[in-house]
């Protein structure tokens, strides 16, 4: 029923240049979140969380994955260069979603900098 | 040309998923988001307590929830079989293997509705955050699995009047709906019983 | 394509044998049983614009009472109502229901070459569910016992102890009521978009108002969840005593907030996508060029949504929350800004660059995009916490959103409607007429919310039902006011001009305005299987490929994907939108009409706690279901 023949490597690398950076920072994003509000409460401050090593690695981690889904979307740009806008499938198809990954992981990865930067320097519990 | 028949030859031509189970797939993200955020409200909750379960109140079984949730996993298995076999216009199969799945699944809705009422006997839900976070994550857990006994038991029905494109779109998209149910079921049974691992 | 009257005989029989097969009943059973996703559009349009004008009254009532101090028009209790439903009844019962119900159920199928959406009864059912939730939280209003503790209804105010009555009961049932429909609604138009495209017709070559439907279904399956399950632990909470929300029992009433506005800040965006969308239709046809940066444009529709799920708690800056948990979330309000300015860049940039003509749709589009902007950066001015501590709760806030809401949401959905009115009735608006009417609700709109960010820098609170003389606040409520009922005038000027129009207006032909997308290339009113040939598409602009549209005639004439031999569409794969099946379609049914009935009399029950009674309307509305399934689409 599903076409059986596996993707080629091109198609591979378009998919990661769109979804990488978005899942690296909704990774981080909510891992952050959690361990804030895990060393924030009582009942889990108990638990000896090591909030700095979390949020160092979880922001390099993230910062790495979309840098590498950027390169992606940039040769997958490069090797579909030419493409028109509309320009038939897979073809146009991939060269458009290059371009809107290119844009899309310069973004996310700015958030997961902002993100790992500020969790890091505003670490104090204290009320807002 | 029987509707058997067309059935098996639109599914050997298709390549794409079915409407049908693009349909289901993206009510389970629906759904998946539910059970994600009542499992974020428990931590969320379990986070401001320094006593989690507070005292009383006894610390979750591990053994047989663990063991029931295997058995309702391993349900897949005829699940994805029945599915299969329809696929390829063998409704017999089909029904028997479906109907195997529907035998596991209620024996383990039954024995977890009977930990539940045990449950409810040795502390309530009234009694604090812990039991209604406890009660309400596992009570919807059961509810999804409910449903998913009434959608095998609907297919088995239909199933009995012969193969159609639409029900094997149904059978499809029921097949979905256990693997989806059956996946949450393991990460449900881990929060319930965390606090004693 | 041409008036399909003057056809050659072996087209004129493909033509025949289409209307034969897609006919539905005429009369109220018609109305009753319909699938077709431009009946049930019409629908929602009517229904949304009817809870559109109770809004406007309580909006109406909240400023007659605020435009002098110490006012005793409505008592305390009776502000509270009428702030509370003005929320719900513009957000959950006019705004999404119009532009994903009406405009969206109306034109998806249209513009991506299809017959119909992927789940015709299901569309019918969510329809259903949408009037019956509405009915059911205004049954409350009539009886005098609205929800009154504001849309976002927060803890300990809205729980058993402090509001004992059924109202809040009214909010939570209905809300979740109201949250099934939108949600198989959004389950229909992801579907529809995936599959349902017209061969051809990859993601790359999909209007962009498709991808702003499919960014606001996408944020609605994945947003509605957090709302329902808020509403479901506080009804558990009000009802059998859980305890969630109150710190004795271990709960927490930020719970409710975290919970609430995991689903409140998508929905902001829910609400103001698709008018993104509605502008990136109007603008290629009256600029007379195609959008610039398409490809950003597009991606920056679904950035948004996706960006926008991230930034919750900065409606909670001021609770008390320890800093290190809202930072991250004061970083992602300041990039959650960018995809939205790539948009307006390239809007401004796709008029610069055309031969622009400032016909009443475009207008509207200016008035938006004027909006846009300054709702825009007095939102991202809430990113800096320090900012939004010292303006939370004023009516700082109020102008921010009700630019966003009202510029920014309702002037495209009034632009939308002056530029689709010609394909849904054949005829003509005035235009002259149309043009005042934007201006005069322009002028409104900036009189009624400009003063607001004033006052509220004066300190004027919100969510008060009057305020003292001499704080300096009284000139700009009466304004305020004012400016109220011109915009009042504005909207009545505009929905006469679309009754005269029904009417008495010119005939308009199936392509007036010379637009890009598909809908244009079908009569007006379109037939009820839109297409008598599927058409051949190979840019996001079909209409303007001329070369593809005098290709349908031969097609037609040939039965190249006429499918005039059954109720069919053909489905795509999802990607690259090739030919995949031909699928059909089921025809007019009872049973969304039915099990929408047995749901609400579900919620009825519930709201009375009769909960037997509810366990056996359950299994009423299942049985429902099982006879729906069981008419299966119909062989040819």
């Amino acid at each position: 029923m599903i076409a059986a023949r596996a993707p080629r490597r091109i198609e591979l690398l378009q998919w990661f240049g769109l979804f990488g950076g978005a899942a690296a920072w909704t990774l981080q994003h909510a891992a952050l979140f959690a361990v804030a509000v895990a060393r924030c409460n009582s009942g889990s401050a108990q638990w000896g969380i090591d909030a700095t090593a979390w949020k160092l690695g979880l922001t390099i981690g993230a910062a790495v994955v979309a840098a590498g889904a950027e390169l992606a979307a940039g040769v997958t740009w490069m090797r579909t260069r030419g493409a028109a806008e509309s320009e038939a499938p897979p073809r146009g198809r991939l060269h458009f979603f290059s371009l809107c990954a290119l844009v899309g992981n310069v973004l996310f990865l700015g958030a997961i900098l902002l993100d790992g930067v500020g969790s890091l320097y505003w670490h104090p519990c204290g009320q807002a | 040309m029987s509707a058997a028949t067309e059935a098996v030859a639109v599914e050997r031509r298709r390549v794409a998923h079915p409407n049908g189970w693009w349909g289901i797939a993206i009510f389970c993200a629906s759904e998946a988001m539910l059970f994600g955020l009542l499992l974020a409200t428990y931590y969320y909750l379990r986070f401001r307590a320094t006593q989690w379960p507070p005292p009383g109140v006894p610390e979750p079984k591990v053994a047989l929830p663990l063991i029931l949730t295997a058995v309702l996993v391993s349900s897949s298995v005829p699940v994805a079989l029945a599915a299969r076999a329809a696929r390829a216009g063998r409704v017999r199969v089909a029904q028997v293997a479906l109907a195997v799945a529907l035998a596991a699944q209620a024996t383990y809705f039954g024995l977890q509705i009977h930990l539940f009422l045990d449950d409810l006997a040795k502390f309530t839900p009234q009694q604090g955050a812990y039991g209604s976070a406890y009660y309400t994550l596992v009570g919807a857990h059961h509810t999804h699995v409910a449903v998913g006994l009434l959608l095998d038991a609907w297919l088995l029905l239909r199933l009995a009047g012969g193969l159609t494109t639409y029900r094997v779109n149904g059978l499809l998209a029921t097949a979905f709906y256990w693997h989806f149910v059956n996946a949450l079921a393991v990460l449900v049974v881990l929060t319930q019983v965390s606090p004693s691992l | 394509m041409a008036a399909i009257d003057v056809l050659p005989p072996r087209a004129r029989e493909r033509v025949d044998r289409l209307e034969r097969i897609w006919a539905e009943r005429p009369g109220l059973l018609g109305w009753l049983t319909t699938v077709d996703h431009k009946r049930i559009g019409l629908l929602y349009f009517f229904t949304s614009l009817a809870f559109f004008g109770a809004g406007g009254v309580e909006a109406l009532l909240m400023r007659t009472q605020l435009a002098a101090p110490n006012s005793h028009l409505l008592s305390p209790n009776a502000y509270d109502q009428a702030m509370t439903m003005h929320g719900i009844t513009m957000i959950f019962l006019f705004v999404i229901p119009m532009t994903t119900g009406a405009f969206g159920n109306y034109l998806v199928p249209l513009m991506i070459g299809a017959r119909d959406m992927a789940f015709p009864r299901l569309n019918a059912l969510g329809f259903w569910l949408f009037l019956g939730s509405g009915l059911f939280i205004y049954s409350a209003v009539f009886a005098g016992i609205a929800p009154d503790a504001g849309w976002f209804d927060y803890v300990p105010l809205a729980l058993r102890r402090f509001d004992p009555g059924l109202n809040i009961d009214f909010y939570a049932l209905g809300l979740i009521f109201n949250g099934v429909a939108s949600t198989l609604a959004s389950i229909n138009f992801i579907a529809t978009i995936f599959k349902l495209r017209a061969p051809g017709m990859s993601l790359n070559r999909m209007p962009l108002f498709c991808f702003a439907i499919l960014a606001v279904s996408f944020s609605l399956v994945f947003a509605l969840p957090a709302l329902t399950l808020d509403c479901v632990l506080l009804e558990l909470q009000r009802r059998l005593q859980f305890h969630f929300f109150d710190v004795g029992g271990g709960g927490s009433p930020l719970l409710w907030q975290h919970l609430f506005w995991f689903f409140g800040h998508p929905e902001v965006y829910i609400i103001v996508l698709p008018a993104f969308g509605i502008a990136t239709s109007i603008i290629p046809t009256f600029a007379k060029h195609r959008m610039i940066a398409f490809p950003l444009v597009a991606i920056a529709e679904l950035l948004v949504a996706f960006i926008g799920f991230g930034v919750w708690a900065h409606h909670m800056f001021a609770t008390g929350l320890p800093l290190a948990t809202l930072v991250i979330f004061a970083a992602a309000s300041m990039l959650v800004v960018i995809p939205s300015t790539i948009q307006i860049f390239a809007w401004t940039a796709t008029v610069m660059m055309g031969r622009p003509e400032f016909r009443a749709p475009l207008l509207f589009i200016g008035g938006f995009i004027t909006f846009f902007v300054i709702g825009g950066l007095s939102g991202i001015m809430f990113a800096a916490i320090p900012f939004d501590q010292a303006t939370t709760d004023t009516y700082f806030v109020v102008a921010h959103f009700h630019f966003i809401i009202f510029g920014a949401a309702v002037f495209p959905i009034l632009g939308g409607m002056y530029y689709w009115f010609p394909k849904v009735t054949g005829r003509m608006y005035n235009e002259p007429v149309a043009q005042a009417s934007f201006w005069l609700s322009f002028v409104g709109t900036s009189l009624t919310f400009f003063p607001m960010h004033v006052v509220g820098l004066l300190g004027m609170p919100r969510r008060v039902y009057t305020y003292d003389s001499g704080l300096g606040w009284d000139a700009y409520n009466l304004s305020e006011t004012v400016g109220a009922f011109l915009l009042t005038a504005g909207l009545l000027l505009i929905f006469g001009n679309l009754v005269w129009g029904r009417f008495r207006g010119a005939y308009a032909g199936s392509d007036p305005f010379f637009g890009g997308t598909l809908e244009w290339a079908t009569t007006s009113p379109p037939p009820p299987y839109n297409f008598a040939v599927i058409p051949k598409v190979t840019s996001p602009y079909p209409n303007w490929d001329r070369q593809d549209r005098t290709e349908d005639r031969p097609r037609l004439e040939e039965g190249v994907l006429t499918l005039e031999t059954g109720h069919e569409t053909p489905a795509s794969t999802v990607i690259d939108g090739a030919l995949d099946e031909i699928v059909r379609m089921p025809s007019e049914s009872i049973w969304p009409f039915a099990l929408a009935l047995f749901v609400a009399l579900v919620f009825v029950a519930l709201l009375f706690a009769h909960y037997a009674v509810a366990g056996f309307l359950a299994v009423a509305a299942l049985l429902a279901v099982a006879a729906w399934n069981a008419e299966e689409p119909e062989t040819a």
